[in-house]
């Protein structure tokens, strides 16, 4: 049985990759001969899946229906129509917000806060893992703990600091506190700490790579399916993310949900609006949510350290 | 006689893992400084940041809950525990922590075995895979107004949906905002909703990385789906499902959102009857009192309670999670000793005694090697 | 018999290895060449490592254009900020109309969504220090008793030159007890009673609005001749006649003058021994329960959006912005109409105002913004725009508020009514700072037995302990 070791050496890395893919591809064929999900598992996900997807459904109906019928009906109407267009147009060229400003600061929050994140959740979580030093066990009990304690109080010193630094109605007031998360580092822990085997990190230290070349060859693919999750969870938490943006930015410097938020008054809301509204700063994220779901890919390990 | 021992040994072919040993050259210090300096800067970064971030409001909290301090008024004076003890005195206070612990309970244990459940289901070879299980993780993106503009039609006491359906079947009302446990039911599920997906796509992850050859294997064996998965599936991710365990925990002590959009006011209803502890919380700082100084406390005690908790919730889960009745220990030295045998008898020429295996376990598998890398395995979490 | 794969695993959750165990001399090369990034892993990673990078670089070049403040006085070229909420009917061209006047100063506007956001935003950045407020912040009415505890954060805006602009208790209302002016005022809130037309023509009661007027009591109406002919209208109808006693109550409250708090002094009155609250405790409670007169549905809840496609109550207290909240949620009930009227002559629910805080950098200039805004010009153009009712004498008497009418109220005269029940108003109710605390409390005693049913005696019980926690 030809290895992929001995067709790395032999026919080049390209070669080996190829096989392994072959490999893969062979274990997967021989799990899904047998393993081929029945019509039980497509029913239960099928009403997972309706459940889930129906208020985003919701939206859509209410963006297409107008006030008066949605206050008179509980389901102003079962399909989405036309003049939800008219609702996204409105909430783009609308004079009271700032869409297009909006839009551009929560891309450069979600994104560089999402990145930060996932970089350094997984340095973090790698050492906590697979790394010994002293004091590591006490120092992830301690940075698990700091999530225990609730955050509303926390926005008062948070805001003392963000006006000492002058950084009130800036974006980096949102973005710094942004980028390192205790969430992040546990999971990232957790994670690593059964998904990366010794063996590997071993076998790159025999071969001589640097500490960082470990991180940078062995632990980071490793954590692929983990650090695509938490990259889309962060990113995901920061695009509707309403309070603290709402205290430390305003209406000239704002992100989308503050923007959806201002398309509601207190005496008449115009829901259909405000559901346009909302349909379309969720768009993105779908888009996003289908790139990422492709980076869920089964048994990138497997078949790595073989015979 | 000179001894000309050199002063490194000859390099032999084949063993890569042979280090020299006697001269320790500039990368050799350099190689040990990497790897005992590199932990405490790869978390350095993190730990920088948390600490401005996180560290500092944490000890503000704390410094805050120890004077009278008034939201408006600034500080005031040193009051030591006085506020805690004003906290604990308060009945509100208790009535919110069995609230909050009976909304958790409702929230987080359905939550973990759904989110687990849907991530089995999801990690199999289905036909448009992303779509399936992106499609879950929905409800944690749709915003605020409009998930409670829907629980909302749904959970109305007079008109709303669901109490109109029990009538159509000829069952009573719930009375959703009325009753103590309908209202915790509610809100429970509010949050179940937002957050299984999420954890179901956490556990799947997790559980991406666990070897196919695994679930091969007990197939080979003729393991149904439900033994593969409580005997492989459930043990290998144990520590994500510490993990879940212990986020959903410290999530669902401190449920908050939820709470707040269920009725208009916001602070638990007019007999504060599903008011959470942090709502509490908010409605000592923000509220009539704008009592900084005991809202501080607040934190704190439920900060102490979330650590308890916690702390049980790790223990049962560990327990739960660990299926199978071999520990590693016992694994290790079982192999070591079946090693050893093995070496052994070959060395002897024949074949292990029988009563000898039988009294250090189980039979090795018959066609395979024995392990020897467990000799490098080091503590998992 | 233990399984296979059992032996696989050491239970501690590694991703374990099985088959060959043997040294593998290509074991490093196995991992080099299937665990090194690929070229696209690389790839995705060095694009989002830059893009961090141009996304920090962006936000450090300044991603923001708030109003910046530059210190100045005098013919400096300044930026004014107001913060407003739900809608004041400030508009750009408003706003530029003042640069026209004052060429030096520019006028911006930021907007939160609900006064709920407007008021833990200022209650924010005032416990910080005051650091981020506007310029102007637009503040409601309920907001006061608490903060003329710290009129140290407020710019004294008492300006002789003003006397006479407003109702005298809508200045009552911002002034200390030192005589500091918090705020200039904006809308009030003057209160008549919206009823259901078609509703009473089923239950045989007059419609048309003079009639319904006379028929709940006149211009003498007490709160017992409204729950009487509330009575009248149950007897011949499904509908309640209100929509909740809370409501009711505050409508009541709101017109004695020292409901919870001695005005003089401002001392808690103590709630067991306050008679006058327990009196219309029971008053209302008799009316909303015993002759069921309530919908029993809280105010902004799911369940009182959708009473009103439910026809669930005939009538209810009325100040100008709970219109636009009923034409929201009646759509397409027909039928709605304003009466002229209101039990115990007038009462005030709501209204805002505009105030400065003084940690700002350009007070002076700011004052006489607000003056500008506040003045019966701007804030008849304000009522044009956003329907918000002016405090200003002036205003009330301008054409454009005379004139208005509103369609979806059958064509009501609203401009005349609501001035004419402002008129009716005779002072402001003292609001010392433990008011909304006490007020909360028997909200919640009035909620338990409207609501969810308790026994009324109970329920005040509940009220006491209450009281009785807050330790005053």
């Amino acid at each position: 049985m030809s290895s992929v070791a001995v067709t790395a050496q032999t026919a080049g890395r390209g070669a080996a990759r190829a096989a392994a893919k072959r490999r893969n591809r062979g274990s997967r064929a021989t799990r899904s001969a047998q393993r081929r999900p029945g019509w039980l598992t497509y029913t239960l996900l099928g009403i997972t899946l309706l459940i889930s997807i129906f208020p985003l459904y919701f939206t859509l109906l209410l963006g297409s229906s107008d006030p008066t019928t949605i206050a008179q009906n509980a389901v102003p109407q079962w399909l989405p129509d036309a003049s939800l267009f008219q609702q996204f147009a409105e909430v783009i060229s609308s004079t009271r917000i700032n869409f297009w400003k909006a839009l551009t600061n929560s891309v450069i929050i979600a994104v560089v806060t999402s990145a930060a994140v996932v970089l350094f959740s997984t340095l973090a979580g790698y050492s906590f893992a697979k790394l010994r030093f002293r004091g590591r066990g006490p120092l992830l009990v301690f940075v698990i703990a700091t999530m225990a304690v609730p955050t509303q109080l926390g926005v008062i010193p948070m805001y003392i600091l963000m006006s000492d630094l002058d950084w009130i109605g800036k974006l980096q007031a949102v973005i710094v506190p942004g980028l390192v998360t205790a969430f992040g580092v546990f999971w990232m822990t957790q994670y690593l700490s059964e998904a990366l085997p010794y063996e590997l990190i071993e076998a790159a230290r025999v071969d001589g790579a640097s500490m960082i070349r470990t991180f940078w060859s062995v632990a980071l693919p490793a954590a692929r399916p983990a650090a695509a999750m938490l990259g889309l969870f962060t990113f995901v938490q920061q695009w509707t993310n309403f309070f603290w943006p709402s205290i430390v930015l305003n209406s000239e410097n704002p992100t989308l949900p503050l923007v959806v938020r201002s398309l509601q008054a207190n005496f008449f809301t115009d829901y259909s609006l405000v559901m346009g509204g909302i349909f379309l700063v969720t768009l993105p994220l779908l888009v996003i949510f289908a790139f990422v779901g492709k980076q869920l890919v089964a048994g990138i390990m497997a078949g790595a350290v073989k015979g | 006689m000179a001894v000309l021992s050199p002063t490194q040994p000859t390099h032999r072919r084949g063993d890569p893992g042979q280090r020299p040993t006697r001269r320790v050259g500039f990368s050799q210090r350099l190689g040990r400084w990497d790897v005992k300096v590199s932990p405490y800067l790869y978390i350095s970064p993190f730990f920088i940041l948390f600490a401005i971030t996180g560290l500092f409001p944490l000890g503000y909290t704390a410094f805050v809950s120890l004077h009278e301090w008034n939201l408006l008024g600034g500080q005031g004076d040193f009051v030591g525990l006085e506020n805690y003890s004003a906290v604990l005195a308060q009945p509100v206070f208790w009535k919110s922590l069995v609230n909050t612990f009976s909304i958790f309970v409702f929230s987080s244990v359905p939550q973990v075995i759904l989110a687990i459940t849907i991530a089995a289901l999801l990690d199999q070879n289905l036909r448009a895979a992303t779509f399936w299980r992106m499609g879950v993780l929905i409800p944690y993106v749709v915003a605020p107004v409009a998930v409670s503009m829907i629980f909302g039609r749904l959970f109305a006491d007079d008109y709303g949906l669901i109490n109109e359906l029990l009538g159509l079947v000829g069952v009573d009302p719930v009375g959703w905002h009325s009753e103590r446990i309908p209202s915790h039911i509610a809100i429970a599920t509010m949050v179940n909703f937002r957050w299984t997906g999420y954890n179901a796509l956490i556990f799947l992850a997790a559980m991406q990385a666990v070897p196919r050859e695994l679930y091969e294997a007990a197939v080979i064996d003729g393991a149904g789906r439900a033994r593969q998965f409580f005997s492989i599936t459930v043990p290998q991710i144990r520590a994500t499902i510490i993990f879940v365990v212990i986020t959903s925990t410290i999530g669902g002590l401190q449920i908050f959102d939820e709470v707040r959009m269920y009725d208009t006011y916001g602070l638990g209803g007019p007999d504060k009857d599903w008011m959470t502890t942090v709502v509490y919380l908010y409605d000592v700082a923000w509220g009539n009192q704008k009592n900084f100084g005991r809202a501080s406390a607040v934190a704190w005690l439920l900060f102490l309670l979330i650590v308890v908790i916690g702390l049980i919730n790790f223990l049962i889960t560990q327990r739960i999670a660990t299926s199978g009745p071999k520990s590693p220990k016992v694994r290790r030295r079982h192999t070591r000793a079946l090693l050893a045998e093995a070496r052994s008898a070959a060395a002897a020429g024949d074949t292990p005694h029988p009563q000898a295996r039988a009294a250090a376990g189980p039979p090795p598998p018959p066609t395979f090697p024995p392990t020897t890398s467990t000799d490098h395995r080091e503590d998992r979490r | 018999m233990t399984w296979l794969w059992e032996r696989y695993h050491d239970g501690g959750g590694s991703a374990t290895i099985p088959l060959s165990r043997m040294p593998d001399p290509d074991k490093g090369v196995t991992v080099l060449s299937s665990t090194r990034p690929t070229r696209r892993t690389r790839r995705v990673v060095a694009a989002t490592a830059g893009v961090a990078t141009l996304a920090l670089a962006l936000t450090a070049c300044g991603g923001s254009d708030d109003g910046g403040e530059d210190t100045a006085s005098g013919d400096e070229k300044i930026t004014l900020t107001v913060a407003t909420f739900n809608q004041f009917g400030y508009t750009d061209e408003l706003l530029a109309s003042y640069t026209e006047d004052h060429p030096n100063v520019t006028v911006k506007q930021v907007t939160a969504a609900t006064s709920e956001d407007a008021r833990n935003n200022l209650t924010t950045k005032l416990a910080a220090g005051g650091e981020g407020l506007a310029d102007i912040e637009a503040i409601e009415v309920d907001w006061l008793p608490e903060l003329m505890q710290y009129p140290d954060l407020f710019v004294d805006l008492t300006d002789p030159a003003l006397d006479g602009r407003w109702v005298d208790w809508k200045v009552q209302q911002a002034t200390t007890p030192e005589g500091q002016l918090l705020g200039y005022g904006t809308d009030i809130g003057p209160e008549a009673i919206c009823y259901r037309a078609d509703l009473f023509e089923k239950a045989g009661l007059p419609t048309d609005r003079e009639k319904v007027a006379e028929f709940l009591g006149g211009e003498g109406a007490s709160w017992d001749d409204y729950f009487e002919a509330g009575k009248k209208f149950v007897a011949k109808s499904d509908s309640a006649w209100f929509d909740g006693a809370v409501p009711t109550y505050q409508g009541m409250v709101n017109q004695l003058e020292g409901a919870y708090e001695d005005p003089s002094t401002g001392e808690p009155k103590d709630l067991k021994t306050n008679q006058d609250i327990k009196d219309l405790y029971d008053q209302v409670l008799t009316a909303s329960v015993d002759d069921d007169l309530s919908a029993g549905l809280e105010q902004w809840g799911d369940d009182w959006t959708a009473g009103f496609q439910n026809n669930a109550w005939a009538t209810m207290l009325c100040p100008p912005w709970m219109t636009a909240s009923i034409e929201q949620n009646a759509g397409g009930v027909e039928g709605w109409d304003v009466a002229d009227v209101f039990p115990g002559g007038g009462g005030n629910w709501g209204g805002s105002f505009l105030t400065v805080p003084a940690s700002g950098e350009n007070t002076d200039a700011a004052k006489e913004l607000a003056a500008w805004l506040t003045s019966p010009e701007i804030q008849t153009k304000a009522y044009e725009n956003a329907n918000t009712f002016p405090s200003q004498l002036d205003a009330q008497a301008s054409d454009a508020v005379q004139d208005s009418t509103n369609d979806f109220f059958n064509d009501a005269p609203v401009g005349p009514i609501f001035s004419a029940r402002a008129q009716a108003i005779e002072g402001a109710p003292f609001k010392g700072k433990n008011y909304f605390a006490i007020h909360q409390a028997v909200q919640n005693a009035l909620n338990r037995v409207d609501l969810n049913g308790d026994d009324p005696e109970k329920s005040w019980q509940g009220a006491l302990d209450e009281y009785a926690s807050l330790g005053l």
